[in-house]
């Protein structure tokens, strides 16, 4: 054929080579970040040992000690857990209700919902850091929850209402017709049909979450800091600590880019909100 | 199961469904209006934290009332000037670099090839990174002019370069060449160019997934056709990949623009102290103590990011209720 013709000579030896390439560039820092993170701090500048090194695990086996890492990470943990939790628990009956009993006005609803989530954080900075201090609750984690939830609210429920969107009204409208109550028909029909998307929302909440990094910053000092606070509190190690630095930044994002990897394709969905399919 | 009332059914048809949006729409109309009623009331108060000379000014009371004086003050300042212009130059460069490869590299994974899987893996990963990590990765360990992989590559550049002017034949031809010096990238400009490297690298996965995810709706029938019209590759992409793609693209301009109009993270790792700044980051400086000052730039920040958001607002809308 002549499509085949025409395109072969480049295809078959260009685009995976120059692919390739292209990908593995991309990777690389990531792949430099955890080549470095097993070398000791003195190796870890030395010109000769590059690439050729002894790989030591030390970076990793003092993390405790060196940066408090766990104490971070479990606080990151915890905040983007419930963070998601609530998000979802407040979520799933609002879109919900928008997907299925929608009137005139759900539009513009989900419309100004979105619209919440472009004012810029750094807006209000100073009313957000005095409020919560008044009110005693910076620093803790309560706040760090409440913030989260509602950053990413807007997209979990929209993510939620597209994907309920899809589900035929005709089965709930049957359950509707057996009598069954609206949180048996949450529980024992919407829930279980749309599963998959339910848990892809989630997933991409939690990834928002545990990335987030201006108020996790701004309102936190120590006892609610998350692991955005502890990169962003060592930022300058000039040299001195390359190594130990790359084993807790790779620590901070390899179990979240695993994750990401399970979720290319809500991504669009979930920052596009629905409109590139 | 409980069995439903008769009346009851009418309910939840017409009160539930409200009943059940409340909580969502309630805690988003608190956190945006609160914090932004503040905001627009502090940007009129003379309002700072501490002040030995005036300490009226440091309980915002209305008493403090000062107008427009906040916007006046902020639009006469050369530093918010400065970082309206470096929020462009950084929100702009990263906009033009990610799409310009976004669409490269979407079109060049676009077809199957041995490995695709693993290449798409490979190129989605920055994305997940989370900011804190990307800047202090880049600039520490792969941009600094000593240390990082920048410096040690621009020494190894010399060395080869020296070592081949003492070369026997082609040593006068070498000893031409200049000795490279690596550029810091904590300078006030270059440090700006250092948050563009990172933030594109972080986002053109971002372009490419989104152009890819659009590619594959594209007509292939059209496609079969014009290339039997005789029509070359250059052509093809001229004239019916791009068009395809402007609506993501617009998208995809759209969604950067509100989050780097917003970017912080990176600013403040790489350049705290050394003078480069965007809107967040003034805002973030004038809050350590003039809060009027910071209000009125942030009402900025918002009005810049208003007018991003409408055209991306009605975009959405047009697809929603499909």
């Amino acid at each position: 054929m002549a499509i085949v013709a025409e395109t072969s000579r480049f295809s078959k030896l260009s685009r995976p080579v120059l692919a390739w390439i292209v990908g593995l560039l991309f990777f690389f820092p990531i792949f430099w970040m955890i080549l470095t993170s097993f070398k000791t701090d003195a190796d870890a500048v030395k010109p000769e040992f590059l690439l050729f090194f002894t790989p030591t695990l030390e970076n990793y086996l003092n993390m405790t000690e060196n940066y408090d890492y766990w104490r971070f990470a479990t606080n990151s943990v915890i905040t983007s857990v419930f963070a998601t939790i609530f998000a979802l628990a407040v979520g799933i009956p609002c879109a919900y209700a928008m997907a299925f009993n929608p009137s005139r006005s759900t539009k513009d609803v989900l419309m100004w919902m979105l619209s919440t989530k472009m004012l810029p954080a750094a807006a209000v900075l100073y009313p957000m850091t005095f409020l919560t201090k008044s009110l005693g609750i910076f620093d803790t984690h309560f706040l760090i929850v409440l913030v989260l939830m509602l950053i990413n609210l807007p997209i979990v429920i929209w993510m939620l209402f597209t994907y309920f969107k899809e589900i035929p009204k005709d089965i709930i409208e049957a359950g509707q017709m057996d009598g069954v109550s609206t949180w048996g028909e949450v529980k024992e029909i919407l829930i279980p049909l749309a599963w998959g998307g339910i848990a892809s929302t989630a997933l991409l909440c939690f990834i928002f979450c545990w990335n987030e990094a201006y108020w996790t910053v701004r309102l936190t000092t120590t006892e609610a800091a998350t692991l955005s606070k502890l990169i962003e509190g060592n930022r300058a190690p000039e040299g001195l600590f390359f190594g130990r630095l790359s084993a807790v930044s790779a620590a901070a994002v390899g179990p979240i880019i695993v994750l990401g990897w399970f979720c290319q394709k809500q991504l669009v969905q979930g920052l596009t909100f629905g409109a590139v399919k | 199961m409980r069995r439903a009332a008769p009346g009851s059914r009418v309910m939840s048809d017409r009160k539930l469904p409200r009943l059940l949006q409340t909580p969502a729409v309630l805690l988003l109309l608190i956190w945006m209006l609160i914090p932004l009623g503040m905001t627009l009331y502090f940007s009129f108060i003379r309002y700072v934290l501490n002040s030995l000379r005036r300490p009226e000014w440091t309980t915002p009371s209305l008493s403090n009332w000062r107008g427009f004086g906040n916007y006046e003050f902020v639009l006469n300042n050369k530093d918010f000037l400065f970082a309206i212009q470096n929020s462009l130059l950084i929100v702009c460069s990263i906009l033009f670099l990610t799409v310009i490869l976004g669409v490269l590299i979407a079109v060049l994974i676009n077809k199957a090839f041995p490995g695709r899987g693993i290449v798409r893996v490979l190129l989605i990963s920055p994305f997940f990174v989370m900011p804190a990590v990307n800047a202090v990765l880049w600039i520490n360990m792969i941009l600094d002019p000593v240390l990082g992989l920048q410096g040690l590559a621009v020494n190894g550049i010399n060395g080869m370069i020296a070592s081949l002017q003492n070369a026997p034949l082609v040593g006068w031809f070498f000893s031409l060449w200049p000795q490279l010096e690596p550029i810091s990238f904590r300078a006030t400009q270059t440090s700006a160019y250092a948050v563009i490297i990172m933030v594109t690298w972080q986002w053109t996965p971002f372009a490419v997934l989104i152009f890819m995810t659009s590619l594959q709706s594209e007509d292939q029938q059209q496609k079969e056709a014009a290339v039997l019209d005789g029509a070359g590759l250059w052509s093809q992409f001229r004239f019916l990949t791009l068009p395809h793609l402007s609506r993501p693209i617009a998208i995809v301009v759209m969604i950067q623009a509100i989050f780097h109009l917003s970017l912080y993270a990176e600013i403040e790792i790489v350049s705290r102290g050394n003078g480069n700044k965007n809107l967040p980051y003034l805002i973030g400086e004038f809050a350590n103590n003039n809060i009027g000052a910071a209000s009125a730039t942030g009402i900025f920040a918002v009005i810049l990011a208003n007018i991003v958001a409408i055209f991306l607002l009605r975009m959405i809308g047009k697809t929603l209720m499909e």
